[in-house]
């Protein structure tokens, strides 16, 4: 029942995230056969067939330039909601009373985003894929339709981040502005030591993303396992400091 | 003796340098409804969240249905069988009662759907209109509901009538009363409004400073507890056990007796004062005197009967 209480408390969030992501990836992926004639607009399908293997790499990386915050909102927006944010509004009493243990709700709501997400960069990436597929007739995809898993890989990190901050400030608000503050503070540190010093330093996470994003085709060889396993293990730190903060608060 | 529905041992609180509950020993008998009395601050809210896991206790023990709250295992335990209503009611605002009642179902095994049928018609509550935009009256009649429909053994009630007119009061502590009446649930209620704890409660118990200053049978309040007034040159602070409290009003001394206010005002005569009156204690005058701090010499529990302590098993 908390997982139900979770999703109809995201709900909308979700709704706005899942249509924000599809809208401009379905306008990217009709955009060049969009064109104007005689002060009218229509749709030129010949400019997916003259050479599909071109468009598909074209129109993929605007596909994925689009999506690319689409992981990051959702985890930030999603993970504001966490059972730290109750808290402060004094639902947490509520909460706190039932008889459920605190690590299942904070791994309950982690789960709901956790699918959330999924489907958030799931449904546009590959509902444009298929637009995109049927257009030009090729479906050889693959950067598309790998994206939406590395998204999330990249994601969920900052979904626990979210959580956790959430936890230490006991709002949602709070916990957006943290998690917003933290990233902001990291990427700043991360420019400092990287242009003065000509250090070439590796991503910490969001090596995945990258890698989508500079290869036309995904190369298994370059890709950056390193950055995955400190993704993977942020991921399932994050909601395990946020999991023993909230066992030991008091309210 | 039965096992204790609620059993504090020592039981202490410290947020800081600020001391919220010290050494309180309660025992509250399965079946009983105990008012817990005392001003804002004195350390009610922070005693209920300490027998609900809320608040670590600092020192001593508690146990609640012979449980102990600060075992996860065993707290999981007590929130199954303990139904609890804050001071603050805050639940879900997009919520209906209608959605919170089917979430609240889930949780608990002994979730009684007639009782809450019949809660919601009885107390008149807008079941489809979303919590937040419900009246301060009808959130905590959803809040009773909640706790009353979970099928508890104790209800642990933090000043459950707080903000309400007297109308809404008065059907708030009818249904308390029916529902004990009905299925004999240990209630622990607490409040600073002393005509509804007279109104529904056998014991009281009143709370000063996070001090347990009294625990007493309300009827045994109302039947033994006097007011012995005297005046007269070196008078005692306090001159026998049954002495639960004495304050100095002028020339005047003011004596709280617990029992046998005949015998303790003859032993004042000796001493040669004079008695100007003895006089029977409501549950207000008791606990004014109790908690006035006006008068330096007012000795607090001195001679106040504390709760029997038990050992722990």
């Amino acid at each position: 029942m908390y997982a139900w209480k979770c999703w109809r408390e995201t709900r909308a969030s979700f709704i706005f995230l899942l249509m924000l992501s599809t809208l401009p990836a379905l306008l990217v992926t009709l955009g060049p056969g969009i064109k104007e004639r005689n002060g009218w607009w229509h749709f030129d399908r010949s400019e997916y067939t003259h050479d599909p293997a071109l468009m598909v790499h074209l129109v993929s990386a605007m596909i994925l330039s689009v999506l690319l915050l689409s992981p990051f909102l959702s985890a930030v927006f999603l993970g504001a909601t966490a059972s730290g944010s109750e808290i402060e509004p004094g639902t947490i009493e509520y909460l706190w009373t039932r008889p459920r243990t605190r690590a299942s709700v904070t791994w309950i709501h982690w789960g709901v985003c956790l699918a959330e997400m999924v489907i958030v960069a799931v449904v546009p990436t590959y509902l444009a894929a298929a637009v995109l597929g049927a257009l030009t007739r090729n479906w050889n995809l693959p950067l598309l339709l790998l994206a939406p898993w590395v998204m999330v890989i990249v994601g969920v990190p900052m979904l626990g981040l979210t959580t956790l901050m959430t936890a230490l400030r006991r709002s949602s608000k709070g916990g957006l502005i943290f998690t917003a503050a933290v990233a902001a503070v990291y990427m700043l540190l991360r420019q400092i030591v990287t242009v003065p010093l000509h250090l070439n330093l590796p991503a910490l996470f969001a090596g995945p993303l990258v890698w989508l994003m500079t290869n036309h085709q995904p190369d298994p060889v370059a890709f950056p396992w390193g950055s995955l396993c400190r993704a993977v293990f942020l991921a399932m730190a994050f909601p395990l400091a946020a999991q023993y903060l909230l066992k030991r608060a008091e309210v | 003796m039965s096992e204790a529905a609620i059993l504090t041992e020592g039981l202490s609180k410290s947020f800081e340098a600020q001391t919220a509950v010290s050494q309180l020993n309660l025992r509250i008998q399965p079946g009983a409804v105990y008012g817990f009395l005392g001003r804002n601050g004195a350390g009610k809210t922070t005693t209920m969240r300490m027998l609900l896991g809320l608040v670590r206790p600092t020192k001593g023990r508690a146990r609640v249905l012979g449980l102990d709250p600060t075992n996860e295992t065993e707290l999981l335990r007590i929130l199954e069988r303990v139904a609890f209503v804050p001071q603050r009611k805050q639940l879900y605002g997009w919520a209906t009662p209608t959605e919170l009642v089917r979430m609240n179902k889930a949780y608990f095994p002994r979730w009684s759907d007639d009782a809450a049928a019949q809660l919601a018609k009885r107390l008149e509550i807008p079941m489809k209109t979303a919590f937040k935009k419900l009246s301060i009256g009808n959130q905590s009649k959803v809040a009773l509901l909640l706790a009353l429909a979970q099928g508890a053994e104790v209800l642990i009630l933090d000043e459950p009538t707080a903000g309400l007119d007297p109308v809404m009061v008065d059907e708030i502590l009818r249904t308390l009363v029916e529902d004990h009446v009905s299925q004999g649930r240990t209630i622990f209620v607490s409040s600073h409004h002393l005509g509804e704890v007279e109104q529904i409660c056998d014991w009281v118990g009143i709370l000063e400073e996070g001090r347990l200053l009294l625990e007493s049978r309300l009827e045994e309040i109302r039947q033994e507890f006097r007011l012995v007034i005297a005046s007269g040159e070196g008078l005692p602070d306090v001159a026998s056990k049954d002495v639960v409290s004495a304050t100095t009003d002028g020339r005047f001394r003011r004596y709280v007796v617990a029992r046998e206010a005949e015998g303790f005002a003859a032993e004042l005569r000796g001493q040669g004062a004079a008695i100007l009156e003895i006089s029977p204690l409501g549950l207000r005058e008791l606990f004014l005197h109790l908690v006035r701090k006006e008068d330096a010499c007012t000795p607090g529990n001195v001679g106040a009967k504390p709760a029997p302590v038990s050992s722990f098993s």
